[in-house]
């Protein structure tokens, strides 16, 4: 084992340290040019901007994932910018109890939770919703038939995947963009830099949010119906050392963001991509079977999720730099679904490209996207009814496009096209 | 050393036939992946958590290895195409001497 790095004893003129410098961690222009540069020399570096050590190269972001025995999860979901210790007494204080359960916690408890959740999120149930989506994404394409222009962000990819995510809750006669606004700013507090007054501003919806995930609980324990919480809840047989009532809430509440957040972003930059292309988005029109790589192609190029987090359990060497236990680590997935060593030409967007399903856009190990074939079904469905009905879409391209960004998500703000050219 | 390998089949769902070689303690994902094996994705790296390696073993290949794991059974009630009474994950098979000469057929989907 080497001698472990201080971070704070970088030799400045190194390039472990000048990759620090340049790395602003909430900012995505330039973002994939800064790390095509570093991949090549610079394996690993310190951003002290977040105290996390950044992984640049996707060999070692799957090594570290893999690893859940030396590298913990538990700071997957943690602020980021810490929360003032006033805002945490005050949701303490009115009964916010929502605890860590799945994407930030470890065996065993990982294995003994995920064994019950597993049972709803698999591939063959989630097949089950094919045509509930399919008739959800016409009927969103069906409503912007006779406009010449749309935002496709506002009428179809922002709102498409929470009804989606509301078919597996049960959630009817909910405005969808309700929980898309809780969604923003439960992320906004996990992986963005709110200021302090942001921060206790948005204790109470965070509270509201809480709630509507307990209420919902509260129903099917009342009365159950074919869905994610009346499954888990039958799942626990009333037995706390399967599932408590808290860890079903808590998973409901993980849910009702992880299901349609990271999806909304990933269509988004996909059609952005397409539409950058005009002679790819032909292509899919004169041959839809290119669809489903097209859609892998597009995770691998621009993941939504541009990153995640682990913490080192014990001393580790990562990327050939040693470092001590309790090391946070910023792995970059962004960075990976580039990276040459597995990806030709791993800067060209291709839809035809043969290894384009080696991306790490929905991890790795035993955290693996448990939603990947709904997100999937979705991103191809919306490309196949996008392409069928308006063929000679193209981008408006006079109009600016503003990427949202915080340290682990990507997506346009908006998508502005000329529906038929 | 070559008399320590094991050579077995992967099955196409086209009925594609192509023999591999493999050393003992390898998984049988592991040597898909060696050697660019279509239809066993693999998403989760081998960690049993998505259920996109599925593969059907024959019938007597299946009796001479290891019976599954209590939670190899529950993820294969889970897989994409229809579960057999063969069927196992491939990231759970390890290569030895039971499945010399064993026929691993793919299945048509895996998601």
């Amino acid at each position: 084992m080497q001698t472990e790095i201080d971070a704070h004893n970088i030799p400045v003129g190194c390039p472990m340290h000048d990759a620090g410098a340049r790395f602003r961690p909430f900012v995505h222009e330039g973002m994939y040019d800064l790390f095509a540069e570093l991949r090549a020399t610079v394996p690993i570096f310190y951003s002290p901007e977040i105290d996390y050590w950044v992984v640049t190269r996707r060999e070692d972001v799957i090594a570290v994932l893999r690893d859940h025995e030396r590298f913990s999860a538990v700071n997957a979901t943690q602020p980021v910018t810490p929360w003032p210790p006033e805002m945490l007494q005050f949701l303490v204080d009115q009964g916010f109890t929502n605890e860590s359960v799945q994407v930030a916690c470890d065996p065993p408890r990982h294995t003994r939770v995920r064994s019950h959740v597993q049972g709803f999120l698999n591939p063959k149930r989630l097949q089950s919703y094919e045509a509930q989506v399919r008739d959800l994404v016409r009927g969103y394409v069906a409503a912007m038939q006779g406009k010449e222009s749309v935002d496709l962000v506002d009428a179809l990819t922002y709102e498409l995947p929470a009804r989606t995510a509301f078919l597996l809750l049960g959630v009817k006669d909910v405005d969808p963009r309700r929980v898309k606004a809780w969604t923003e700013l439960r992320v906004k507090l996990m992986h963005g830099h709110p200021s302090r007054e942001e921060q206790m501003a948005a204790a109470d919806e965070l509270l509201d949010f809480w709630r509507f995930s307990c209420d919902l609980f509260e129903q099917r324990k009342r009365a159950p119906q074919d869905d994610y919480p009346s499954f888990l809840l039958a799942s626990r047989g009333g037995d706390d050392s399967k599932l408590t009532e808290n860890e079903i809430k808590s998973l409901t509440f993980a849910l009702l963001l992880a299901a349609h957040e990271t999806t909304s972003n990933a269509s988004a930059n996909l059609l952005l991509e397409l539409l950058r292309r005009p002679t790819d988005w032909q292509a899919l029109v004169d041959d839809p079977t290119l669809i489903p790589n097209a859609v892998e192609e597009g995770l691998r190029y621009v993941s939504s999720v541009v990153a995640w987090r682990r913490q080192a359990k014990e001393s580790v060497e990562v990327g050939g730099t040693a470092l001590p236990a309790g090391t946070k680590f910023l792995l970059s997935l962004a960075s990976a679904g580039r990276d040459e060593a597995t990806f030709e030409n791993g800067e060209t967007f291709d839809i035809r490209r043969k290894n384009a399903r080696a991306h790490v856009a929905f991890g790795n190990g035993i955290h693996f996207c448990m939603g990947a074939p709904i997100a999937r079904m979705q991103m191809r469905m919306m490309l196949e009814e996008l392409t069928a009905a308006f063929p000679a879409m193209t981008l408006m391209r006079e109009q600016p496009i503003d990427i949202a960004g915080v340290l682990t998500f990507r997506g346009p703000t908006r998508l502005p096209v000329r529906l038929n050219g | 050393m070559d008399t320590q390998k094991i050579t077995f089949s992967f099955v196409s769902p086209d009925g594609d036939r192509q023999d591999v070689t493999a050393s003992p303690g390898e998984t049988v994902m592991q040597v898909a992946y060696q050697h660019g094996i279509e239809g066993i994705a693999a998403e989760c790296g081998g960690s049993m958590s998505c259920g996109t390696c599925h593969v059907v073993l024959d019938a007597a290949a299946f009796e001479r290895l290891d019976a599954p794991t209590e939670g190899e059974i529950e993820m294969l009630d889970l897989v994409s195409s229809a579960r057999q009474p063969t069927s196992r994950l491939s990231c759970q098979v390890k290569v030895s001497e039971g499945l010399a000469g064993a026929s691993v057929h793919i299945p048509e989907s895996q998601f």
